[in-house]
């Protein structure tokens, strides 16, 4: 929001109409997301069953937690994720921005397919990656053709970890391209070439004149994906399989929540309390993230 | 933050709601109605992944059905293979099951437990039918605890396993003789990874709870209570897959493959022997005919003597509207005519009576599913469902990944299984 | 403008092709495995881009087990439904908190901002049973309310909003139009980019849901594409070309929906839609 100060509505629209405007979505909203949750708050200190109303048991599904092995794994993953994805989406949509910004040839074309991978559904997009990187999928087939030898990518831990990781990168490009281009629509091109005229190479160019221009752009995508990367789910599911992965060690936060709190014996209670957390977690990053792109731009 | 006084009011009702709602977890409609009533009404029909290929025959099956009882009107609803579980806990959880649903025992166990399944042997109406079915088949589908059998035996299913004659020539094994027994199986896999040089793995997949049961591992105690699969007979099993895995036994994305992953393993010739189901011959024929050529068809390794089955049943939900003609189109769908031409269109076996010792099962006609049919139909007299019907998705992942830590020796065989017990123990204590 | 040299040029088209080929290449080759015959290898090294015979058998295999048509129009009127009560939604909603004072109003944003953090795995039973006291269950209404104004596009239209200079609407505030008239006349007609991203947004969220549409709908018959296609997998897992086939019947749609909207789709980035 900025410059409501002269806000002509004030004097007009003490009544009603704001409220008329904001009924159907504010009734949605409410309705299927936050009284749902509502119901998840509370039932994250009972043990409800799926089948079965629980009795309240105050702490006790946080502390089974910290006995959980697997809440540790995916806590670990989790993060993990959010550190190895997070730095290559701010970036390499930045890029892939500048590639596509000027005005040539064709670029309509790249711009719209860079775009493909962002329209399918993850489901398809896994469908496919999975049998790509198949053992004698296309990925492997490739590199047998180079002499190389074959690479187990769906067999190891860390191996389909970064697979997913990939995915979800790739994936990203082009939804965060865009937001790029936005921004960067902003840029005057002036301020670009007089850093050309003064000799400035592209580094230097990219490093003294686009980052500081679309730096609070890039706070902004940089919210986005970690609270997205954090929530990670349907990629590491589909590609490591239901039960995350060699011995579970691919399991996620969200994974976890789903494999716990599903099924006709899920532990909703417990699935509640993991949901919890998974929403503190994104809370408090989301938090920082904000907090330093109030730095960079005092009001 | 400031949330302004209205918002508060708004807000307080919702909440206290929404405490008042999770009191009430199992649907409750009312009673129900008898079940010794008339056969009247409308019911719900759920099956379980099969509009695909036998659209046809169920709707055969319901016309000739509400012929037989005009004031039945019989609605069929069939479910995709995934998620299945989820959509019977949304349904239930909400009293929204449909009135007759397709259950294997690991499903009917949950839901009988919270009361939403008809106990059969309780009511007269149910009740007298069970001597139509073979009496494993009945107490196949009856859940320790909970003092009853909870559905219609169905359809059986019993595995055969298939292996590759051309790579057990290739590996100097003789492709007339399969392995038999786990000592078999474990000397064959041994010779073929030696003479493969790891190429070739015998088997896809990880030792399941249907492998331990076989193996002749005590699984549970007597009651039901508590896991035993740590034993020592359990410990030695996996010991023994751990050298084999070691050795390249094991297919190099055994443990994470899924049984479909397995099962393309097989066809694309990297994996000597999978367990299947007739089902596969037509895939075999049509997507790998050199496979086909050389297909070997066995029954998986076994000490126990008795194979595992696979078994599917219909139960009636408990407070069904119309239980009278919910039982009725029940016991119809799975009398031993309906059961008999069912097993005519696919490779499944019938649970009832008497079934089994027609020469549709007794005498091969020479083609390879007849072979296949008559050595299945035989192995599953005396044929025992291995998985324990309380053991919930979530132990089964606990298992499964207890066990690839073992294999990657993260842990000692001993170790995992002692791991895997106490946390399955513990989730059915909660339970 | 600074005039671009030869090979800087030619670089640059260099690079534009290798992401084009690591972005479209996938699905290319998801599409030449679903054309395809069973009697070509699609296990060969190197590759094969192009199948040998191409054929469409599988395209018709897949429709001889599921109702693709019956199941494609239930998802199209899912999505379509999704994409007018996102707009009307989102922008009214949008409207509200950008451009109108009023009391609550923060408390209003921050219930969209909330939401947009809560994890929709964990609620997905809550809201079934929700619908069950709706008595909405198994109805193609139940598979869009969930998501008929989402959060995330609320808060991209009052971005869009507040980025609108107030003297335009000042003029109109001194001629006596209401707020309703301004809200369609002003407000509106300059969001259009804005509106077509939501309106994108809105048709493939509803068209790629799987998880929902599974729990809430039971007869077969109201089934949308993605849940419909799932009966390919459990059926056919064997079979990578039937698979393929079902995944591109599954984003064909979407591809062509947004190479025809993608004009309006990048001019409505330019708006500044998206961005903080």
């Amino acid at each position: 929001m900025r410059r409501h100060s002269t806000a002509p509505a004030s004097r007009t629209h003490r009544a009603a109409s704001p409220w008329l405007f904001l009924l159907p979505g504010l009734a949605v909203v409410t309705a299927f997301t936050l009284y749902p949750f509502l119901t998840t708050v509370h039932q994250a200190f009972t043990d409800t069953r799926t089948l079965t109303g629980g009795s309240w048991v105050g702490l006790e599904n946080f502390r089974t937690m910290l006995d959980d092995e697997q809440f540790t794994v995916g806590l670990r993953n989790s993060l993990l994720y959010v550190v190895m994805v997070v730095p290559c989406t701010v970036l390499l949509p930045l890029l892939l921005a500048l590639l596509v910004r000027r005005q040539i040839p064709g670029v309509t074309f790249f711009r719209a397919a860079f775009y493909t991978p962002v329209v399918a559904s993850v489901v398809v997009v896994s469908l496919i990656w999975a049998w790509m990187l198949d053992d004698r999928g296309l990925v492997n087939g490739i590199l047998t053709f180079l002499g190389a030898s074959p690479v187990a990518f769906l067999g190891d831990q860390w191996l389909l970890l970064f697979s997913a990781m990939a995915l979800t990168v790739w994936k990203g490009l082009g939804y965060y391209m865009i937001i790029y281009l936005a921004a960067l629509a902003n840029v005057p091109p002036e301020l670009h070439e007089a850093a050309a005229v003064d000799g400035a190479g592209a580094v230097r160019r990219f490093l003294s004149v686009t980052v500081p221009a679309v730096r609070s752009t890039m706070v902004l995508v940089g919210a986005l994906s970690s609270v997205a990367a954090f929530k990670v789910f349907s990629e590491v599911y589909l590609l490591a399989g239901p039960t995350g992965g060699p011995a579970g060690q691919d399991t996620t936060l969200v994974m976890l929540v789903q494999r716990v709190g599903t099924g006709l014996n899920g532990r909703v209670g417990y699935a509640s309390a993991l949901s919890l957390v998974v929403f503190a977690i994104t809370l408090v990053l989301m938090l920082l993230v904000l907090r330093a792109d109030r730095r960079e731009e005092p009001t | 933050m400031p949330i302004s006084r209205r918002t508060t009011a708004a807000i307080l009702p919702l909440l206290l709601s929404s405490m008042a709602l999770t009191g009430c977890g199992g649907g409750d409609d009312g009673g129900g109605s008898r079940a010794d009533g008339k056969i009247e009404g409308k019911i719900r029909f759920q099956t379980w992944n099969l509009r695909a290929n036998f659209k046809d025959y169920f709707n055969g099956l319901i016309d000739a059905f509400e012929k037989k009882y005009p004031d039945v009107k019989v609605t069929w609803l069939d479910q995709p293979a995934e998620n299945y579980a989820e959509k019977l806990s949304a349904d239930a959880g909400s009293g929204n099951l449909p009135d007759v649903v397709n259950v294997s025992p690991d499903l009917a166990h949950p839901l009988a437990k919270a009361g939403v399944l008809m106990n059969l042997d309780r009511e007269k109406a149910s009740s007298r039918y069970r001597s139509e079915y073979t009496p494993e088949a009945w107490r196949g589908n009856a859940l320790p605890g909970l003092d009853g059998t909870y559905a219609f035996p169905w359809y059986l299913n019993t595995g055969p396993m298939f292996y590759n004659k051309a790579l057990f020539r290739k590996a100097g094994l003789d492709p007339a003789d399969p392995p038999r027994s786990y000592d078999e199986l474990f000397s064959a896999a041994d010779t073929m990874a030696r003479a493969t040089d790891g190429e070739v793995a015998t088997l896809a997949g990880t030792p399941s709870v249907e492998d331990f049961g076989r193996y002749g591992v005590q699984l549970m105690n007597g009651d039901a209570t508590a896991f035993t699969y740590n034993e020592r007979k359990g410990v030695e099993l996996l010991t023994r897959y751990k050298k084999l895995y070691d050795k390249g036994g094991l297919d190099g994305q055994a443990l994470t493959n899924t049984p479909e992953k397995a099962g393309q393993k097989f066809l694309e010739q990297k994996v000597a022997m999978n367990p299947g189901s007739a089902h596969d011959l037509e895939t075999f024929k049509r997507d790998a005919p050199s496979l086909y050529k050389n297909l070997g068809i066995t029954e998986a390794p076994n000490n126990t003597g008795k194979p595992n089955m696979y078994v599917m049943g219909l139960a009636v939900k408990e407070n069904s509207e119309h239980k009278a003609a919910a039982i009725a189109f029940a016991h119809f769908v799975t009398d031993g005519r309906n059961q008999e031409s069912f097993a005519h269109q696919v490779a499944i076996f019938p649970s009832t009576r008497g079934s089994l010792d027609k020469p549709y099962w007794t005498h091969d006609d020479g083609t390879d599913e007849g072979r296949v049919r008559v050595a299945s139909a035989k192995l599953l007299k005396g044929a025992v469902n291995y998985t324990p019907v309380v053991m919930s998705d979530e132990m089964k992942t606990v298992l499964q990944n207890e066990v690839a830590k073992a294999l990657q020796g993260k842990k000692s065989p001993k170790e995992a299984l002692d791991d895997a017990v106490a946390q399955s123990n513990k989730l059915l204590q909660q339970g | 403008m600074r005039r671009a040299s030869g090979w800087e040029k030619a670089l640059r088209y260099l690079l534009l092709l290798a992401v084009l080929a690591l972005t479209v290449g996938p699905f290319l080759w998801q599409l030449s495995t679903s054309l395809k015959g069973t009697t070509e290898d699609i296990y060969t090294s190197p590759p094969a881009f192009l199948p040998e015979h191409p054929t469409l058998d599988n395209y018709s295999g897949v429709a001889d087990i599921v109702p693709v048509w019956d199941y494609a129009l239930n998802s199209l009127k899912v999505a379509v439904a999704n994409v007018l009560t996102n707009c009307v939604g989102a922008a009214m909603a949008g409207y509200a908190l950008a451009r109108l004072r009023f009391r609550g109003r923060k408390a209003a944003g921050l219930a969209f901002v909330m939401a947009l953090l809560v994890p929709l795995e964990s609620i997905i039973i809550a809201q079934f049973t929700t619908m069950r006291e709706l008595e909405l269950n198994n109805t193609l209404t139940a598979v869009v309310l969930p998501g008929a104004v989402s959060a995330l596009n609320v808060l991209l239209m009052r971005n869009a909003f507040a980025a609108l200079p107030y003297e335009v609407e000042e003029a109109a505030v001194i001629d006596g139009a209401n707020v309703w008239q301004r809200f369609l006349r002003i407000g509106l007609p300059s969001v259009k980019g804005t509106l077509a991203v939501v309106a994108i947004f809105a048709f493939m969220g509803a068209w790629d849901d799987f998880l929902w549409p599974l729990i809430v709908l039971s007869d077969s018959d109201k089934f949308t594409l993605t849940v419909g296609l799932n009966y390919l997998h459990g059926t056919f897992a064997n079979n990578p070309r039937l698979v393929a086939a079902g995944t591109i019947i599954a984003v064909a749609p979407l591809i062509v929906m947004f190479a025809c909207l993608q004009r309006y789709f990048f001019r409505g980035v330019g708006e500044g839609a998206i961005k903080g």
